[in-house]
């Protein structure tokens, strides 16, 4: 190590080394010439003398410098030096080889950054490898776990070295004074910072003592982020101590979390961290904190014991789980239910890099994404590949100049390997430039209002390898070759005539070349129809038949959770808001329910026990259900195709009634006229298990996910008192506009409704936004695919058109002659396509296989078509063929107009 | 090398023969082929083309370092001296280099 850094010492001093060398071997010879001259020599003979005895000064001088830097690096300087004169010699080919590589290495490296943060990094905490998530039989992204489950873990000290709850962010209203907004609150237990590790930045981090019910010693606290903290306090450190007013709840800050801790779940972030023991504060009637019912609304994660592996640890949690679910039965499920709740099972995930719903939602696409910038790379490579070819060939007097001068064969393809490396180092630069602005746009489209998407892209190791590994490797793929063909210069090569270009390596140039252009035609076609696929999906998605109007409607959702009015006369509020905005001018309908479409998360559902009069099909029947106030049909534009639809005398006390959808009929009541017929719901006591009689047929329309098909579904009166009480907290408000977009309703809306309550909190989202959002994933997919299918496409043709130029230029005597000698335009048009038109064609063959091959990895990214889509295929073939021609088409048509005379003259 | 008269030394001892000659003290390059040549009664005899890289070799590895200072004769000169590490490899190579010596010796006297 220290023989390394005195090389390095050694290297930049170099110039003074050698002369202090040359010095010290002059006086050497001086001494030894003097030493000579005492013996009675005169002094011309003995300088003869002592020269001949020194020997060589030159060879000892080499010899010295070998043994500080190897012979075979030796020059190494000065070849990148010559590579940077030659990158500023050559502006334009420089320039096009940086832009194009700096835009495929910046679209690899923001990808990859994405990628990194998402999946591969690990979570901001002490020893995240020492952390396990706590999850069921099946895990999955969501909270599986209630209260009581997590005491009866914390109650066994000898499972783990420490164990913490928290319930994901959710959004939360914050007000102060008049002011109110929305926040990101995260609940987590006592223990949470204690066993993660995280100290505060400034304050103190809350603990065991601050998380029990209604609050510590210093009352119900919260710590808030570091962002938050700026955003909101503008980072006074007197932010301390201050009351925030989170649901009407005053909770007092008492810390702020370190700037690059974001939470838990990766690709979230959260704006307050709030003891799970002021829950019941915060959610009052709704609290689930002592609900043994709510059995999935809190994430688990433990931390291994040192030394503990994680098969022991789940052996030791599987023991004494009977006991734990025995303990912790929901109090008001059916007996079926209760028994598979005891007989779940635990499982322990690793959590070194977090849990995260976004990662489940982004892995794939952004995985599809990295294959398809890797792929846009490898074009651009081949594009470089034959631009340096095409210098390497017009460089080769130089070249052979320096072979006949004694330059070795290393030595040329070192050079030509520096000018790669200097133009990959320069690209590569530019790409961290670009990645660090496109990561940011990208995760910006990831994002939601309602689903802000928050991924730390800071750079690290990991993304730092991966640019400079990428780098080195297409500086390899694109500098190889006219590396090797430079090497394969002959000294005899300066002395022939320089317009002789028809040797063998030539020959093998123009093959290899050939080769990178089929490369080129077969990888475009694969993007192509990636990019096809991908935008198709979108597209059949954006225009699905919703069964709803989407443009006209704006929908509110109302939270009233903080707002002090008793649970059961809350839909008499709603009803009364919604008949203050139903009246307000420009407002042609206005509707309450308890989910508009589409529904982001889980669904609620009613199990069916018996629909008219039979035993319903299928493993527990069920349909999905959503409680509707009168005119939400007409607001929705979904129209009711039999029956009636409900109007207020549907109200509690009424007889139930309720409206299905045709789904539900096909697949309950398929045959059988549905109006007056009625079904029972499967329901635990005290829930209200009485039949139901159908009044009403609606049209399908979507209310889930756009991806997934019109499941049966029914409606029932709001009034009606159908749902348990805490799932009527959050509702919404539909507004349908007499006409234009409803968005600017959205005042007048609010001042009616605070009229009525004025603590209720409200949120206002068009209802196309709303579908919009619903299709983040698949637009962005398409968008990224598209984007980067058309640049593969441009490059592809880009390369074809050079490579038939290039070919034509190399041919114009030829040309010449065969004009001279009576060719026709369209014969000579004809020569040059028709090899061009090979070229093309095994591309695209070889493309299309790989497609087909290929394209089963991304089924499960597409939507109402095939991954082989056969027009998708033949698509991107006929775009390819069209695109390719026209490159082809320009340099043949120049070749046609080649006047014999000048070809011949010049010659 | 290899004038009349003179050994083809064993590879690697140059650079014995040099740190040895520095234990006595600073000296130049020409101080150390003179001495070396004297103190084996002119049977080693350095080439120049060998000495100024092995001092090149034993500066990189850090065993002797190089000042300059001026001769007897008041002309510039680079004298190199032992450090620490230099002579804890001396010793080292010299005990390496007697049991080297003395496995020769057996060898040869064997009957």
């Amino acid at each position: 190590m220290r023989g390394l850094l005195r090389r390095a010492w050694y290297f930049l001093r170099q110039h003074r080394l050698d002369d202090e060398l040359a010095e010290e071997m002059e006086f050497h010879r001086a001494m030894a010439q003097r030493e000579i001259e005492n013996r009675g020599v005169d002094a011309r003979d003995a300088g003869f003398a002592a020269r001949r005895a020194f020997g060589s000064a030159a060879l000892a001088a080499d010899r010295s410098r070998d043994v500080w830097v190897p012979r075979a690096l030796q020059g190494l300087g000065q070849d990148f030096r010559l590579a940077v004169r030659t990158m500023f010699a050559n502006r334009l080919v420089s320039f096009v080889a940086i832009v194009s590589l700096a835009l495929g290495i910046g679209a690899n490296t923001a990808i990859f950054s994405l990628v990194n943060s998402l999946m591969l990094r690990a979570l901001p905490v002490k020893d995240p490898a020492q952390l396990v998530l706590v999850k069921g039989r099946e895990p999955t992204g969501y909270p599986e776990w209630s209260y009581p489950l997590f005491e009866q873990l914390r109650q066994r000290p000898e499972l783990f070295d420490g164990i913490v709850a928290w319930s994901p962010t959710a959004r939360a209203t914050v007000t102060a004074g008049a002011e109110s907004q929305h926040v990101d609150g995260l609940l987590a237990s006592g223990s949470f910072f204690d066993v993660l590790g995280v100290r505060a930045a400034i304050g103190r981090t809350f603990a065991e003592t601050d998380d029990v019910r209604g609050g510590g010693p210093d009352g119900p606290v919260a710590v808030i982020s570091h962002d938050f903290w700026q955003r909101q306090f503008g980072g006074a450190a007197d932010a301390i101590g201050r009351t925030l007013t989170v649901e009407n709840v005053p909770l007092t800050i008492i810390g702020v979390t370190p700037p690059d801790f974001f939470g838990p779940d990766v690709g979230r972030m959260f704006d307050l961290i709030v003891p799970l023991g002021v829950e019941p504060l915060l959610s009052r009637s709704e609290a689930r904190l002592d609900n043994r019912d709510a059995t999935s609304w809190l994430n688990i994660m433990a931390r291994l014991k040192p030394g503990q592996a994680r098969d022991a640890a789940t052996a030791g949690l599987r023991g004494v789980q009977a006991q734990m679910f025995d303990a912790t039965v929901p109090e008001h499920w059916d007996a079926r239910s209760r028994d598979e709740y005891r007989h779940e099972s635990m499982t322990l995930l690793p959590a070194l890099t977090g849990d995260s719903t976004v990662r489940q939602l982004y892995a794939r696409p952004l995985t599809t994404i990295l294959v398809v910038v890797v792929l846009v790379l490898l074009i651009a490579c081949a594009n470089l590949a034959n631009l340096l070819l095409a210098r390497a060939t017009a460089r080769r007097h130089e070249l052979s100049v320096r072979t006949a001068l004694g330059a070795s064969r290393w030595r040329l393809v070192r050079q030509q390997l520096a000018e790669s490396a200097v133009l990959a180092g320069a690209g590569a630069a530019g790409g961290i430039v670009m990645a660090s602005w496109a990561s940011r746009v990208i995760v910006r489209q990831l994002s939601t209002d309602a689903k802000p998407v928050f991924l730390d892209l800071s750079m690290d190791w990991h993304v730092l390898a991966f640019t400079i590994g990428i780098a080195i490797a297409t500086a390899l793929l694109f500098g190889v070759a006219p590396a090797l063909q430079a090497s394969g210069v002959a000294p005899m090569d300066a002395l022939k005539a320089r317009g002789d270009r028809s040797g063998p390596a030539e020959r093998r140039r123009v093959g290899f070349s050939s080769g990178l252009v089929v490369a080129q035609v077969a990888l475009s076609v694969v993007l192509l129809v990636a990019a096809g696929l991908f935008v198709r999906t979108f597209t059949s998605l954006v225009t699905r038949h919703l069964g709803f109007e989407r443009d006209r409607v704006l929908v509110v959702s109302v939270n009233a959770h903080s707002a002090a009015i008793d649970p059961s006369r809350r839909i008499a509020m709603y009803e009364q808001a919604r008949e203050a905005v139903g009246a307000l001018p420009g407002v042609a309908a206005a509707a309450v329910s308890t989910l508009t479409p589409p529904v982001d998360g889980p669904m609620s559902i009613l199990p069916l026990a018996d629909v008219g009069g039979r035993q319903p099909e299928g493993e527990r029947p069920h349909a999905t259900i959503n409680a509707v106030s009168p005119d939400w049909f007409a607001t929705f534009g979904t129209p009711i195709v039999a029956g009636r639809d409900f109007s207020t005398l549907d109200r509690s006390g009424a007889p139930r009634v309720a409206i299905v959808n045709r789904a539900f009929i096909r697949k309950f009541l398929a045959g059988l006229n549905p109006v007056g017929q009625s079904f029972t719901p499967k329901l635990p006591p005290p829930r209200d298990a009485s039949p139901v009689t159908i009044v009403g047929v609606a049209e399908d329309a979507v209310l889930w996910s756009l991806r997934s098909p019109i499941e049966p579904a029914i409606y029932v009166p709001i009034a009606q008192g159908f749902l348990p009480a805490p799932w009527l907290a959050q509702v919404h408000l539909s507004v349908r506009s007499t006409n234009g977009p409803p968005a600017r309703l959205a005042r007048s809306i609010g001042s009616a409704v605070s009229a009525v309550n004025r603590e209720l909190a409200l949120t206002f989202q068009p209802l196309a936004d709303q579908v919009d959002a619903s299709l983040t994933q698949e637009r962005v997919v398409a968008q990224l695919s598209g984007f980067f299918g058309a640049l593969a496409l441009l490059l592809a043709g880009l390369g074809l058109y050079g490579v038939t130029a290039y070919a034509v230029s190399r041919r114009r005597r030829e040309i010449g002659i065969r004009v001279a000698l009576g060719a026709a335009p369209a014969g000579v048009v004809r020569l040059v396509l028709s090899r061009v038109t090979m070229l093309v064609g095994l591309g695209v063959v070889i493309g299309t296989g790989v497609s087909l091959w290929a394209s089963r990895y991304v089924a499960s990214l597409l939507y109402g078509l095939q991954p082989r889509d056969p027009a998708t295929l033949s698509g991107a073939v006929v775009v390819l063929a069209v695109v390719g021609g026209l490159a082809a088409w320009l340099p043949a048509r120049r070749a046609s107009r080649i006047d014999p005379a000048v070809v011949l003259r010049c010659e | 090398m290899g004038k009349a008269g003179s050994l083809e030394l064993l590879p690697g001892t140059l650079d014995l023969l040099i740190l040895k000659t520095l234990a006595a003290g600073a000296e130049h390059g020409y101080g150390i082929a003179s001495r070396l040549k004297a103190l084996s009664e002119d049977v080693l005899q350095v080439g120049e083309s060998s000495l100024y890289p092995a001092l090149q070799r034993l500066l990189l590895k850090g065993w002797v370092k190089a000042e300059w200072g001026a001769s007897d004769n008041n002309r510039r000169a680079r004298f190199y001296t032992l450090t620490a590490a230099g002579r804890k490899q001396l010793s080292a190579e010299r005990d390496e280099f007697d049991r080297l010596i003395l496995a020769i010796h057996k060898v040869l006297n064997a009957t």
